[in-house]
């Protein structure tokens, strides 16, 4: 049978900063319920205590296994030792957490302790023998085949399909199991300075050829649409105007 | 001989309707466990079918008139019936007092059949049904013949009254027999659901209205119901009292638009499922012989007693049950009183606690209810945002006040600022001492709880009562009709007790104690839309209309107003669901509207707004009563 | 408008060229910030102003305003390349002996250095120029033109790594590069194109952290959003750090040698395998994930024309809730509130009024063009472009247009070829 363990993280809603499913973490999940026939192992390293785990459960699941370590530390040794022990064909997790580091390095950290191939940005899988067949989102919709083997850690896309409501008696039902792993603290992020974000004009993308200081303006400019607008102008000349525009923006090609 | 052939057959048929109808009352009474007084229901009975299904009834006189003919004359026939079995008492006047009653539901029963064969109306079911005429005609005619021959001592040839006998006693088995399941399931379940009502505080012995949702134990073994045998027996023998008059498809605004909902079928399908023994038999409803909820063929339904009612291939298509609007149109119209949206939570409690399958957008929408407290996962800072420079003052900071202006989500809508912009320059200028909670106040919860998620609706109420708990404030004043009723009708079962207060009713004190002054006739024509949850779920019709007076518009009536209004489509969490139908249901209530020919439609909720302003075309504009109040203010 | 300050960028304006370590010229305020009506920059080029082409374009302006795009305003913008074409090539920095290397691994999408690459490239310049290192640009053999953008050697990988997909050979051959060369900082593009994902395997290789999606970046201090996007991540610059697109500006004024060194070899196991692209109509692509979007909404009846448009163009199609209740467009392709909440670089509105429900699904869109017939439309206010015409006029002009144009590139590529 198909081994398959998920690695679930705790999310934080950017508007309210509490606490919820992480959003790719869940896709990864739904991904692992829709496998047919798939034994699965849903893994969180954090606090048993956290009520919010139990909306994983509540997705379908029976049990989620906690490997229990200390806040701020990390969680990579503990989970590669626990997986090492399960030995799974499959690991999923949402390419990126919410409301961590959010780095999107952990999938990559676990594969390279448990010494498997890693397949990145995956929008659905279906798994045969000893390999797994993997549909991967690339930028603007485009979508790339691949096949890798087993042990596969496949981190998980947005384009997945959105997962499943947790209902609240499931989730009620379920089981958290708690792990006593141990963990090393993480000395980098105690390096890093953090305070609030502060939005910051964003460069905008200027058609290459402009000067320095075309491009220097741009990268001041927060929005450059002054809202132009044309007013009954003849078809040809909406026609040009929208397509100057488009290339402009660089929507469709010149070359 | 004939007198005896006659109560012998009466005897009889009475005997096996009382064997049937305790066999059939096994099927409610399979149902959970209830607490009902049935001392108390027993006593008020009589005034309950009198008054209240009465006044239901009434609203069509014909009908309340065939119903007084026919149901009399039967009624005052059948101990006549019973009394002809004692010899001594076959006289003059027992026959002539027989042949009174019968002559009496004859008028009636003539009446039924001009109704049902002549005007025919689309709502009423055929099959079984169909039949009813002939049945009150065979039993009064045949009977009231055979009376007649009995007062004049018997000249009809014994053949022919024998004949006229047992044509009288097939009416009579008809209906009798039909108690059980038939067209006359009134008569026995219909009263005894008056007996044991669910919610016996809607009749006019108590308190007239009640309209809250009931909490649910959220610490149950099973959340809400999946089966019709996890229903209260009570209800279920609610269900069972439907007559199929078709009162609620008439009225059911997902009906008018085509959604696949039609009220009238979804009570039937419970009955259909539970009329199966308990064991997991299965039955189709092809049986049913109304109009079906609109899109899907008969036939392809099926359940039982003990199977799951909702699903793609079950008695229930989920997309019947998610397209209640809850509006409550159905439960006003239905003279048997059946608590429709009752049923519909039940079933969406389940859905959504133990299954999580709340369909569309609406699953979403509670997720982010749970992590934010608003529906649409905004900052809640944000809820005041469109009033920086009204300087709202925040009731955490004065600590007490006259009126707590409780503003709702519709303040995260940019049309819906809008009015209440208007509503906070009125109370301004009527001088009130108001606050606002600002970040403080949580969705009300509504929404939560009518898409079955009781869980986080208990979660907002309780933390709304506690907050509110915290302030000294006169009472609640809110232009959103929803969490006037939760806070009004649904927050006391969780310990919080306010007076709440709508816009609508608040600024017509103003403007009737003279803090307002008007400016004089404004003009216009106007048609006022009643929102469902200030209507019918709370009565309040005459305030807004009596606003829209003294403004001085020309006030005109839709079609359908007051508490038997049309709904807009917005509310139960509908717009979330989106179920798809032929049309809006918004768009079915624009039609009402133009119809008036009125240049502005009056609404006085911000979902109403929304929803109405969403319709495309040609139509007459939308304007909040705050607004409209605003523009005429002197 | 108020123009902004960016002192980051002001100070780059003032970098004086030519030097290996960074000098500014302080005194003069850059002609972009205080001197907006001047014409010409720092540097005497003559710099485009939009309003003022705008102003030339115009043909008259009653009884209603016409434009001509095709005129002069063009002609000073391809003066103003050409001068600063001739600027550039007068310096040629050579740096012989760095003090430490930074690489900047480039993404290359499609085989071709992209703006990310460059931004990346200027990134290492400026860790670079900091303390006398030189800037090696990892890239794929038959790339050219880095110097420009401010690599001093170019460490150029088997071409076929850009071709194909294989992430795991190409992060042992980076991991090689970083092996041999040891350099003090190496950057990696965060870019869904492959460079976030190739910054991840080679720091996890090495065991080393990742400081990832750099959102600024000077030589003593980077840093990028965390926890959701609400806080910020600050520190000294990482060994390893991605940069995200468009967080630093490319690189300008001088031009580097981009020396050809040699690429290490190196050795990868491989577990992916069977890789190949599926192939995508435009028009079936997600709505939320699609970049250019033409929507339809009340005002269009011409509705193959509306197909033909999309296909021409190369765009997904999108509606209002009433063209997809009329079912003209699927439910999927419904954009709004309950329908899909759409991020895209631009979308086009074809006879949309922009109710609120509708807008709220366009949010995050960066553009929008809107056709309307009414000049008072909610959409007419939101877009950056507004036309108000009729919409069945305009889509089969446009049309036209594309077509002709296209028509006229590829005649000027087959003459070119
Ligand atoms: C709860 C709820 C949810 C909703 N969700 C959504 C949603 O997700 N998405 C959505 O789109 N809507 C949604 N709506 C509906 C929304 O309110 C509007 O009704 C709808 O967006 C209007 O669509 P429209 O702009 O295409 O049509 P209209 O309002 O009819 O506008 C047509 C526009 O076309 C212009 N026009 C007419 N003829 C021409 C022509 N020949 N050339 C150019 N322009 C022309 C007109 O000037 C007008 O501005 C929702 C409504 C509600 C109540
Ligand atoms: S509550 Fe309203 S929408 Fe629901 S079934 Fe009854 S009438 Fe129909
Ligand atoms: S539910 Fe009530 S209104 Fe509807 S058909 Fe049955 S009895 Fe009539």
């Amino acid at each position: 049978m198909l081994k398959v363990a998920v690695l679930l993280s705790i999310g934080r809603h950017p508007a309210s900063g509490r606490p919820r499913r992480a959003p790719l973490d869940a896709r990864a999940l739904e991904l692992a319920l829709r496998l047919p026939g798939a034994e699965i192992h849903a893994v969180h390293a954090g606090d048993p205590a956290e009520p919010v785990l139990r909306d994983y459960l509540g997705m379908g699941l029976d049990r989620l296994t906690v490997l229990e370590i200390p806040a701020g530390s990390d969680p990579v040794p503990a989970l590669v030792a626990h997986l090492k022990a399960l030995s799974p064909d499959l690991i999923l997790a949402g390419r990126c957490a919410e409301g961590g580091e959010d780095s999107g390095m952990l999938p990559y950290l676990v594969a390279q302790g448990l010494g498997a191939a890693l397949l990145p940005d995956v929008a659905d899988l279906s798994a045969g023998e000893g390999t797994a067949t993997l549909t991967q989102a690339l930028p603007r919709g485009r979508r790339r085949q691949a096949e890798a083997r087993f042990p596969l850690v496949v981190s998980v896309h947005p384009a997945a399909p959105e997962p499943r409501q947790s209902a609240f008696a499931r989730a009620r039902r379920g089981l958290v199991e708690a792990v006593a792993a141990s963990a090393p603290q993480d000395g980098f992020i105690g390096e890093c300075e953090i305070r609030p974000w502060r939005p910051r004009p964003k460069r905008l993308r200027l058609a290459a050829g402009g000067s320095a200081l075309e491009r220097l303006k741009a990268a001041t400019e927060t929005k450059s649409g002054q809202g132009q607008v044309l007013v009954r102008p003849t078809a040809d000349e909406a026609a040009r105007a929208i397509y100057e525009y488009l290339v402009e923006q660089r929507v469709i090609g010149t070359s | 001989m004939i007198a005896t052939a006659l109560s012998s057959l009466i005897l009889a048929t009475l005997a096996a309707g009382a064997v049937l109808a305790l066999q059939h009352a096994r099927r409610w009474r399979a149902g959970q466990p209830a607490g009902v007084d049935i001392v108390a229901g027993l006593k008020a009975l009589p005034g309950r079918y009198l008054v209240d299904v009465h006044h239901v009834v009434a609203r069509k006189s014909f009908n309340a008139r065939f119903h007084a003919l026919t149901a009399g004359g039967f009624l005052a026939s059948l101990p006549l019936l019973v009394l002809a079995a004692v010899p001594a008492l076959r006289g003059w006047l027992l026959w002539g007092l027989l042949a009174l009653a019968l002559a009496v539901m004859l008028g009636g029963a003539l009446m039924v059949g001009y109704r049902r064969r002549v005007e025919k109306p689309a709502e009423l079911s055929q099959g079984r049904f169909k039949r009813l005429p002939y049945a009150l005609l065979a039993y009064a005619a045949a009977f009231l013949v055979v009376a007649l021959d009995q007062l004049a001592g018997g000249v009809l040839p014994w053949p022919l009254a024998l004949a006229f006998v047992l044509a009288g006693a097939w009416g009579g088995a008809e209906l009798i027999l039909g108690v059980g399941r038939g067209p006359l399931k009134h008569a026995l379940n219909g009263a005894l659901h008056l007996v044991a009502h669910p919610r016996p505080a809607r009749f006019h012995d108590r308190a007239g209205r009640d309209t809250g949702l009931r909490p649910a134990d959220l610490e149950a073994p099973k959340l809400g119901s999946e089966r019709p045998l996890d229903f209260a027996w009570n209800r279920l023998l609610g269900f069972d009292a439907c007559v199929q008059c078709g009162r609620c498809e008439v009225a059911c605004p997902a009906y008018a638009a085509d959604l696949p909902l039609n009220p009238k079928k979804l009570i039937q399908d419970l009955v259909t499922a539970m009329d199966t023994a308990a064991d997991g038999e299965r039955r189709t409803d092809a049986s049913y012989a109304g109009h079906n909820h609109p899109g899907r063929p008969i036939g392809l339904a099926q359940g039982g007693a003990a199977l799951p009612l909702v699903g793609p291939g079950a008695m229930i298509h989920p997309d019947t049950l998610w397209a209640c609007t809850t509006c409550r149109a159905c439960v006003q119209e239905c003279p048997m009183m059946i608590e429709h949206v009752d049923a519909v939570i039940d079933l969406r409690r389940f859905q959504t606690l133990e299954l999580g399958a709340t369909p569309a957008k609406a699953a979403a929408v509670l997720e982010e209810l749970r992590v934010t407290d608003n529906p649409g996962g905004k900052p809640l800072a944000r809820r005041t945002d469109w009033a920086v420079d009204l300087n709202l003052p925040l009731l955490a900071e004065k600590g007490q006040c006259d009126v707590l202006l409780w503003l709702g989500d519709g303040a995260f809508d940019l049309r819906v600022q809008r009015s209440l912009r208007a509503l906070v320059g009125l109370m301004r200028r009527a001088g009130i001492d108001f606050a606002v909670l600002g970040e403080e106040e949580l969705d009300s919860g509504d929404v939560a709880r009518r898409l079955g998620d009781e869980a986080t609706f208990q979660d907002l109420a309780r933390r709304n009562i506690a907050t509110l708990s915290r302030y000294r404030f006169g009472r609640i004043v809110t232009a959103d009709p929803h969490a006037l009723h939760v806070i009004r009708n649904e927050y006391p079962s969780f310990g919080g007790h306010w007076t709440v207060t709508h816009h609508t009713a608040f600024l017509l004190e103003l403007v009737e104690s003279g803090k307002l002054t008007l400016k004089g006739p404004t003009g216009g024509s106007v048609t006022y839309h009643d929102p469902c949850y200030l209507g019918r779920y709370n009565g309040e019709i005459e305030a807004p209309r009596r606003l829209l007076d003294a403004i001085g518009l020309q006030r005109v009536e839709m079609e359908r107003s007051g508490l038997r209004s049309s709904c807009c489509g917005g509310g139960g969490g509908a717009p979330l669901t989106d179920v798809a139908g032929k049309r809006r249901i918004p768009d079915v209530r624009m039609d009402h509207a133009r119809a008036t020919g009125a240049e502005r439609v009056a609404v006085a909720c911000p979902t109403c707004t929304l929803m109405l302003e969403g319709v495309v075309g040609q139509r007459p504009a939308v304007a909040e009563i705050s607004e409209l109040v605003l523009e005429a203010v002197a | 408008m108020r123009t902004r300050r960016d002192p980051r960028a002001e100070r780059q304006a003032k970098l004086v060229p030519g030097t290996a370590r960074p000098r500014f010229l302080v005194g003069a305020a850059p002609a972009g910030f205080a001197n907006a009506g001047a014409a010409t920059g720092p540097t005497g080029r003559p710099r485009r102003d939009p309003r003022a082409s705008r102003a030339a374009a115009v043909v008259r302006t009653a009884p209603r305003l016409r434009l001509d795009w095709t005129n002069k305003g063009q002609a000073s913008l391809a003066i103003g390349t050409a001068q600063a074409a001739a600027a550039v090539k007068a310096a040629v920095r050579v740096i012989e002996e760095p003090a430490f290397l930074v690489l900047a691994v480039l993404d290359q999408p499609g085989g071709a250095p992209s703006d990310h690459d460059r931004q990346l490239i200027a990134g290492a310049r400026l860790l670079a120029d900091a303390g006398g290192g030189a800037v090696v640009a990892v890239t794929v053999e038959g790339v050219s033109g880095l110097g420009e953008a401010g690599a001093d050697r170019l460490l150029a990988l088997p071409a076929d790594l850009a071709e194909g997909y294989e992430p795991e050979r190409h992060a042992a051959a980076v991991l090689a590069a970083i092996e041999t060369l040891k350099p003090r900082h190496v950057l990696f593009a965060e870019s869904a194109d492959g460079g976030a994902d190739l910054a991840r395997r080679v720091a996890a290789a090495l065991g080393e952290r990742l400081f990832a999606g750099v959102e600024a970046l000077s030589p003593d201090r980077a840093s990028r959003r965390a926890r959701g996007g609400a806080a910020e991540m600050a520190r000294a610059p990482a060994r390893l750090m991605s940069v995200a697109a468009d967080a630093l500006p490319p690189h300008e004024g001088t031009v580097h040698e981009a020396r050809t060194i040699p690429a290490p070899a190196f050795e990868a196991e491989r577990r992916i395998g069977a890789v190949r692209p599926l192939a995508v109509d435009p028009d079936l692509i997600p709505l939320t994930e699609t970049d250019f979007i033409l929507s339809a909404g009340n005002g269009v009846t011409d509705w193959e024309g509306f197909a033909e448009l999309a296909r021409v163009l190369g765009a997904t199609r999108g509606g209002s809730r009433v063209v997809c209740d009329e079912g003209h467009l699927p439910r999927e392709r419904q954009v709004g509130a309950s329908g899909s909440l759409v991020r895209a670089g631009c979308y086009v509105a074809y006879g949309i009024a922009g109710a609120p429900q509708h807008l709220q699904g366009i949010t995050e869109v960066k553009r929008v063009v809107a056709i309307n017939t009414d000049l008072h439309a909610e959409m007419i206010k939101r877009a950056d472009l507004a036309i108000v015409a009729d919409a069945q006029e305009v889509m089969p002009a446009l049309i036209r247009h594309a077509l002709e144009r296209r028509a006229e590139r590829q005649g000027k590529e087959r003459r070119n070829a």
